[in-house]
């Protein structure tokens, strides 16, 4: 769906975007996270062909960007990074001028439809200068799925809202999966990146990492266990001389192991253990949040060293 | 050209309910004819049957002014406006292209800006007659009648262009309203003419200023749909 090869923005001499290369298939919920001035909004700009890119190529939707921006345009729906309404205007002359601008066939079924599906029906009359900020931003998503584009791009959606607006508008797009649409968010929000994304790629200029959550946090880490033991002897950790152990640490009481599959190697851990006279209170996996990869990547830690 | 249609409307529907834009289109055309009116209702009173004249042509003189400075009011908004509401991106991310999107802001300020001079020129004609008693027919020359009706749509799209080709360069399209009121000078090229002769009776004038203003017009439509891009706009109009 989205295909990029060395994609670049330069600004003057400032370098926005450098050398994205980038798969997304469809149906995928991909979340494009980085700290403010990364370049998320000049990455979904390009792929939106609404800026052109200084250097590179990609694949839109099918089409070739450079070479087909108004079809690019036709097939793809952007949530921009503020909700750009037309305060004067009605919630649902919003949509409508919108879905006409758009080849959609019935604009007036499809604006009822979305106002409905986003609880906003009621509200359909006042102008979207009176709507709160988290309805403002629901009338923007409908906005840009009026046309039921392939790709979705979400510039972050949940940005500035108070957490129960975030809160609606995250079950919100939680409920636009679908194995049709291809969703794109940007966001710097990382518990919202776990939750909602397929996968994620953590991005400051460069892409710094690309992959599940969960196989990220694998391949940074290693998995972990620790065992907690009740007055451990000094230098336990030393006499462990497991093969498959890759590293330990002592935390007080608690060692924490490396190892590359605890479900088949904690069992020997544990034997050892108590070989060595250590008495097990209890064993559990380390868990590492998104939180820790993403700060230990942006300053460029590696956290496996 | 479908777009360009649901643009129009729409920019339509918003100057409506913009109390800034309504004033600027009512308020100026309104006070026009009624400084007109009052003056010659007073140079009646004199009775002198030449300075009524005089008057008669300097009120004509308002209705080749109006149509470069209506549409001003209009074409601003609809820029500042699309700035301040952040709604411009969004619009540049639907398939609409550069031209229908040049050609909506600028047709959105000159169709009203053509039919408000016109139809404060009919409530001056009928409150002048009201009022004052009979409109002077002879010095309502053919000449006039063709500036009014023939020069007015080229006044305001001349003006228009003007406006357009600043704003898509200027990063402050406030500072382009102040610079684009100088298309208000080729309206004034009558006027000087008028001061000149007393009354305008002569139509290849009128058809040379026509002329002039079609090749004016073009040149700055020209050059300001070629500096109207997408990324320019998007990136300046802030
Ligand atoms: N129109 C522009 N002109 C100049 N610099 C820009 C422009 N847009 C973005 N930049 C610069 O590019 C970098 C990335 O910006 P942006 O894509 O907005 O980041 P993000 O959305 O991740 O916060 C920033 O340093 C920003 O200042
Ligand atoms: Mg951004």
């Amino acid at each position: 769906m989205i295909r990029t090869e060395g994609l670049t923005r330069r600004f003057g001499s400032r370098v926005a975007v450098d050398g994205l290369d980038l798969h997304v298939p469809r149906g995928e919920v991909f979340g494009f996270l980085g700290p403010n001035g990364a370049g998320k909004t000049t990455t979904i700009r390009m792929l939106a062909a609404l800026i052109a890119p200084s250097a590179g190529s990609a694949t839109v939707a099918g089409q070739r960007l450079g070479k087909a921006n108004r079809e690019i345009r036709r097939r793809v729906g952007v949530l921009t990074e503020t909700p750009g309404l037309y305060r004067r205007l009605s919630a649902r002359d919003n949509l409508l001028f919108f879905a006409r601008l758009y080849p959609v066939r019935e604009p007036e079924r499809q604006v009822e439809r979305y106002l409905r599906l986003f609880e906003l029906w009621d509200r359909k009359d006042e102008p979207a200068g009176s709507f709160s900020k988290g309805m403002r931003q629901k009338l923007a998503i409908a906005r840009a799925l009026l046309h039921e584009p392939e790709i979705l791009f979400l510039d972050e959606p949940t940005a500035g809202l108070d957490p129960e607006a975030a809160k609606t508008v995250r079950e919100l797009i939680a409920t636009l999966r679908s194995k049709e649409r291809t969703i794109f968010l940007c966001t710097h929000n990382l518990d919202e990146a776990d939750r909602l994304c397929d996968r994620i790629g953590l991005f400051r200029t460069r892409m710094l990492a690309v992959g599940e959550p969960a196989a990220l946090k694998e391949e940074m880490y290693g998995r972990r266990t620790v065992v907690h033991l009740a007055s451990p002897s000094p230098g336990i950790e030393l006499a462990l001389h497991l093969p498959f152990v890759t590293k330990v640490e002592r935390l007080e009481d608690r060692l924490v192991v490396t190892l590359p599959d605890p479900d088949a190697q904690n069992p020997a851990l544990v034997r050892r253990l108590v070989e060595l006279g250590a008495e097990v209170r209890f064993v559990n996996e380390l868990r590492v949040s998104l939180e820790d990869l993403y700060l230990d990547l942006m300053e460029g830690r590696d956290a496996k060293a | 050209m479908r777009r360009l249609r649901v643009l129009l409307l729409k920019e339509w529907r918003e100057s409506l309910r913009n109390k800034m834009v309504l004033f600027g289109v009512t308020l100026l055309p309104l006070f026009f004819v009624g400084i007109s009116v009052y003056m010659l209702a007073l140079g009646a009173g004199i009775g002198d049957p030449a300075g009524a004249i005089v008057l008669f042509n300097t009120s004509l003189m308002y209705f080749l002014i109006l149509p470069t400075i209506i549409p001003l009011a209009i074409a601003v908004y609809s820029i500042v406006g699309e700035k301040e509401q952040t709604t411009l991106e969004p619009l540049l991310a639907t398939p609409i292209s550069d031209l229908e999107l040049f050609l909506g802001k600028a047709l959105a300020s000159v169709i009203p800006a053509v039919l408000v001079n016109w139809l404060s020129f009919g409530l001056f004609l009928a409150a002048t007659r009201i009022v004052v008693g009979a409109v002077p027919l002879q010095a309502l020359t053919v000449p006039w009648l063709a500036s009014i009706f023939g020069l007015s749509p080229l006044l305001a799209l001349f003006s228009v262009g003007v406006t357009m080709l600043v704003s898509s360069r200027a990063s402050d399209a406030r500072a382009a309203y102040q610079f684009s009121s100088f298309a208000i000078l080729p309206g004034l090229i009558p006027l000087i003419v008028y001061s000149s002769r007393q009354t305008l009776v002569d139509l290849r004038l009128v058809i040379l200023e026509g002329g002039v203003l079609i090749v004016a017009s073009a040149v700055v439509l020209h050059l300001a749909i070629r500096v109207f891009r997408r990324e320019q706009i998007l990136t300046r109009w802030k």
